[in-house]
């Protein structure tokens, strides 16, 4: 018996438990808000997805009075341009998960690569790769996507791809320390031992470990592109071709929808914006936390131990 | 001293992050955005006019000596002159800056004071219904854009506050009579606090999670139960050995915050429209006004950089135990 | 018999998800006097540390608590908090286990320990510095050292600077919770010495607890074993140490080969049971040598087996086999 065989104490990746069964033990469902996070990202792109089937013809088109308040006609009223705020909401659906998504993925992409490589191969390109990220990270975010945004043209690609290059920091740190830990551990050892190359160490061994942490990371990142998103479009940098949930913000700040007191303008998209973002924050945060060590109970609190009273002595036979 | 070769290492640092912020700006703008001069606009841009101003920018040479100029201009504070109206940069910016730094800065406290009470209350009853309100509220305004924030807080609440809603000043001031110096303050206080308002509520989310998780941390460390078994209130241990070690991390989380800082403050600047550096930077794009726009992100690069050192070196000073 | 500590069917549960409960403690009674030195021995887990920090109150918000613990012939538990917290530190005091972390990192030592002596009002200002520095150097270390910060003291340091910051208030009741554990061989001794000197000078009494038997040999007068939750035997410690009656107490010293190698590590084949299940008998039994019918039915209650020495097991009751152990010194009398 060689030294490698005898150095599995440690269990490789989960054995093949029924797939249904893995998924719903997923930290997914692990709380409460995680849950409630992800069944509304869910509803969400449901609408996005199947709404628009049911929109015909350009949503911007006039189709009733200017700023006309909420009716049976309008559930939520018309904009600045006399548009049904209902179906900008719905369209507008569509194109911000989609900027998240794409987004995120392009970002996830970039971090995770970097992030595994860093953390797999180490020394100097390690150390190059960190020192990178380190200065990417010192830059302000904003600024350098508002930046990028006014010299390179308004382009939903472009966006996607701006808000993509810039957040990928925190993939990358974070897949760097999960591939450190990873990589030290006794199946991975074993796997090299017995003569797998890098290439297949880092895909088959080390990468389905990363995925749950690359997923949790990922669904955080999907609320920053959609928040950035917003940001990018006020300021008259997004696409015009396009309706996103901050472009119906730009609009009704620019229609002067407040001077009209035309809420039904204004809160909405915003509602939308801040619901989805937070469903994937709780969702994101759940994940995370599900992979860190629970935090000690503290030795604080309002509350002391309770007193009762003596139990009585054991029956003797 | 106590760690010199840390305090010379983050100097190195940011010096080095403000050479590649520099580099970084260059190659956005010159590179690939085309020249300054194409840009231009007005009666006597011919070509050879054209022609004639490249030459006196040095836009004929090569890419290198541009980077080169560019830097010595740097060096010397000139960061270039505006299309619009031929000002320098510098100046051009350099006003509204002043407007918006008092507003930034109070934006900062309402938000660490707003995260750090939530944060200690939520870490004090710890699962209760005030924790998780605490935690929701501050989620919830962490997820709203703070465009949109502002504008529902001049939609609703302005109103009812009696506040002013745009602007930096009451223009009807000083019309009829000189007025005094507090009345000016007070002015000027009454129009920074909505937006200052509408910051702190974007940020003190993040301020609100952070405290939480440190305080639960710290208070769960064994020197909190040493405090106790002193005989130290519930309240004095929290103060006097919780709060401090617990706040090191919110230092940093300023620091790190800034870029978002400065990006919120962009964004509600316009929705007030207060006239600060964010204001002036939608105003350059909408005018395709480069150089207002290079000079800025430089500006607000540099002072993000210059904040993070001071961070870096100031929990150095209040955390005996980082050594690196 | 008053004295200075008395504890009276002391029981101590901890909640547990889905409305369960774990009983750590379970009806546990000692005294010890001024000057005594008590050990209080038994393996991880067996509820030695949640009895001393319930003398002091300071259990979590899911503990229950019943059961009398008197101090100087008050009854401190029930009432509560108001009764408790002047009496901390200055009757009774507390060195932690893993006293490298009793300390706050950011505030310097010497600040640490005038700390309670102001709160208690003790001492102020300088003469509170300067006592703190007097304390310091009683447990060896210099006075100059006030001024460092916890992270520059090595572990052993460390564990003696814990010492004098308990001794700040000139408590009347010292509760050391392995406070040897983590520290190398010859450190270990120093403190141990240390202990002991205090005790002697200061008239102080100690309750030492602690899973390693050589130390409980060498520092107490007497020693009470604790086994899931509840004293198995207890006495001085001459007696335990030559005549045990507990099987375990056998065992536990049986397992240790030589009071000379400092083996921390007492290893009985088996698993203490979990204390969130009712035990029938005795709880022992699944890794008792000497066990009989008798024992898996009805629980063993503590019963006199000699002068001032309990053990809570059946087969004492009839044994009376003394058990030959050589070895070095042990702590005698002052």
């Amino acid at each position: 018996m060689t030294a490698v065989e005898q150095v599995s104490e440690v269990p490789a990746p989960r054995a093949r438990v029924p797939r249904l069964r893995r998924v719903l033990e997923s930290p997914v469902f692990a709380t409460k808000q995680s849950l409630a996070g992800l069944i509304i990202l869910v509803l969400f792109v449901l609408v996005a997805l199947i709404g628009p089937l049911f929109i015909h013809g350009d949503v911007r088109e006039k189709v009733g009075p200017v700023f006309a308040p909420p009716s049976s006609k309008f559930w939520l009223g018309t904009d600045g341009g006399g548009a049904d705020m209902v179906k900008l909401l719905v369209m507008g659906a569509r194109v911000s998960l989609l900027v998240g998504f794409a987004a995120a993925a392009v970002s996830a992409l970039i971090g995770g690569v970097i992030g595994l490589l860093s953390g797999f191969v180490g020394g100097k390109t390690d150390i190059v790769l960190m020192r990178i990220t380190d200065y990417v990270l010192v830059i302000p975010d904003i600024p350098l996507m508002i930046v990028v945004a006014a010299l390179f043209g308004r382009s939903l690609t472009n966006i996607i791809l701006i808000i993509g290059v810039i957040y990928w920091t925190s993939t990358a740190r974070l897949l760097r320390a999960q591939t450190k830990s990873i990589r030290e551990r006794v199946y991975v050892q074993r796997a090299r031992a017995l003569g797998a190359s890098n290439t297949r160490l880092m895909l088959r061994h080390v990468l389905p470990q990363l995925t749950p942490l690359l997923i949790a990371n990922t669904v955080l990142l999907i609320a920053y592109a959609i928040f950035a998103e917003t940001f990018i479009t006020f300021l008259g940098l997004g696409d015009p071709s396009v309706v996103s949930w901050g472009r119906l913000i730009e609009n009704a700040f620019t229609d002067d929808a407040i001077l009209n007191n035309a809420w039904w303008a204004i809160v909405p998209p915003g509602v939308c914006v801040t619901i989805v973002v937070l469903a994937c924050t709780m969702m994101g945060q759940a994940l995370e936390d599900s992979f860190n060590p629970r935090l000690r109970s503290g030795h604080l609190s309002v509350r002391r131990f309770r007193l009762r009273p003596v139990p009585p002595p054991r029956e003797v036979e | 001293m106590r760690g010199t070769d840390y305090v010379v290492k983050r100097v190195f640092f940011a010096v080095v992050t403000v050479f590649v912020a520099v580099t970084l700006n260059f190659i956005l703008f010159r590179t690939l955005s085309g020249d300054a001069v194409s840009a231009l606009r007005c009666r006597q841009c011919t070509p050879q006019f054209k022609a004639y101003e490249r030459k006196q920018l040095g836009l004929d040479q090569s890419k290198l000596k541009q980077y080169w100029l560019y830097v010595d201009n740097l060096a010397h504070g000139d960061l270039g002159r505006s299309l619009r109206t031929q000002e320098p940069v510098w100046s051009t910016l350099w006003d509204p800056l002043k407007n918006t730094m008092p507003m930034v800065i109070l934006g900062t406290l309402f938000s660490i004071v707003f995260g750090v009470i939530t944060g200690v209350m939520c870490a004090w009853r710890r699962g209760t219904g005030t924790d998780k309100a605490g935690l929701w509220g501050s989620l919830a305004f962490y997820s709203m854009p703070p465009q949109w924030l502002g504008l529902m807080i001049v939609l609703f609440v302005a109103g009812a506050l009696g506040l002013p809603t745009s602007g930096i000043k009451d223009p009807t001031l000083g019309i009829l009579s000189t007025p005094s110096t507090w009345t000016v303050i007070v002015d000027r206080l009454r129009h920074m606090v909505l937006p200052a308002l509408t910051l702190g509520l974007v940020l003190y989310g993040e301020y609100t999670l952070i405290v939480r998780s440190s305080m639960l941390e710290t208070l769960g460390e064994d020197y909190v139960l040493t405090a106790r078994a002193k005989g130290l209130s519930n309240w004095a241990t929290v103060w006097k050995h919780g709060l401090r070690n617990a706040m090191l991390p919110v230092i940093t989380l300023v620091a790190l915050s800034l870029g978002f800082i400065i990006g919120g403050a962009i964004t509600i600047e316009y929705v007030f429209s207060y006239p600060g550096i964010g204001l002036e930077i939608v105003e350059a794009i909408d005018q395709r006004d480069y150089p207002i726009l290079q000079g800025a992100f430089l500006l607000l690069t540099f002072s993000v950089i210059f904040f993070n050192l001071a961070a870096d070196l100031l929990y150095f000073k209040l955390d005996p135990r980082v050594t690196e | 018999m008053s004295g200075l500590l008395e504890v009276e069917d002391l029981h101590v549960w901890f909640d547990l998800p889905h409305q369960r409960e774990l009983h750590v403690v379970q009806g546990v009674s000692f005294g010890v006097d001024r000057g005594e030195r008590l050990g209080l021995v038994g393996e991880s887990g067996c509820g030695k540390t949640t009895t001393i920090l319930a003398l002091m109150g300071l259990l979590p918000p899911t503990a229950s608590v019943a059961g009398r613990v008197m101090l100087d012939g008050e009854d401190v538990l029930t009432r509560g908090e108001r009764s408790l917290a002047p009496r901390r530190w200055k009757d009774v005091s507390m060195v932690f286990q893993g006293a490298m972390n009793a300390f706050n990192p950011v505030r310097r030592v010497g600040e640490q320990l005038v700390e309670p002596m102001e709160l208690h009002g003790i001492a102020g200002g300088q003469m509170a510095e300067r006592r703190a520095g007097e304390l310091l150097e009683r447990v060896g270390i210099p006075a100059a050292r006030a001024r460092s910060y916890p992270h520059e003291f090595s572990g052993g340091m460390r564990q003696r600077a814990a010492i004098a910051m308990a001794l700040a208030c000139n408590p009347k009741l010292l509760l050391a919770d392995e406070p040897t554990t983590a520290l190398d061989v010859m450190v270990q001794a120093q403190i141990l010495e240390l202990l002991i000197a205090l005790a002697n000078d200061l008239g102080l009494a100690l309750i030492l607890v602690t899973h390693d038997l050589p130390v409980v040999a060498q520092t107490c007068t007497a020693a009470a074993v604790m086994y899931a939750g509840e004293i198995v035997e207890t006495g001085p410690m001459d007696a335990l140490y030559h005549g045990p009656k507990h099987p375990y107490t056998r065992l536990l010293f049986a397992a240790t080969p030589d009071l000379e190698s400092r083996d921390v590590v007492v290893s009985i084949p088996g698993a203490p049971p979990r204390l969130d299940e009712a035990i029938a008998g005795c709880p022992f039994r699944p890794r008792c040598d000497r066990a009989i019918s008798r024992c898996g039915v009805e629980r063993p209650r503590l019963l006199q087996v000699g002068h001032d020495h309990e053990a809570a097991c059946h087969v004492a009751e009839r044994a009376t086999e003394p058990l030959a152990s050589g070895g070095a010194g042990l702590a005698g009398e002052a």
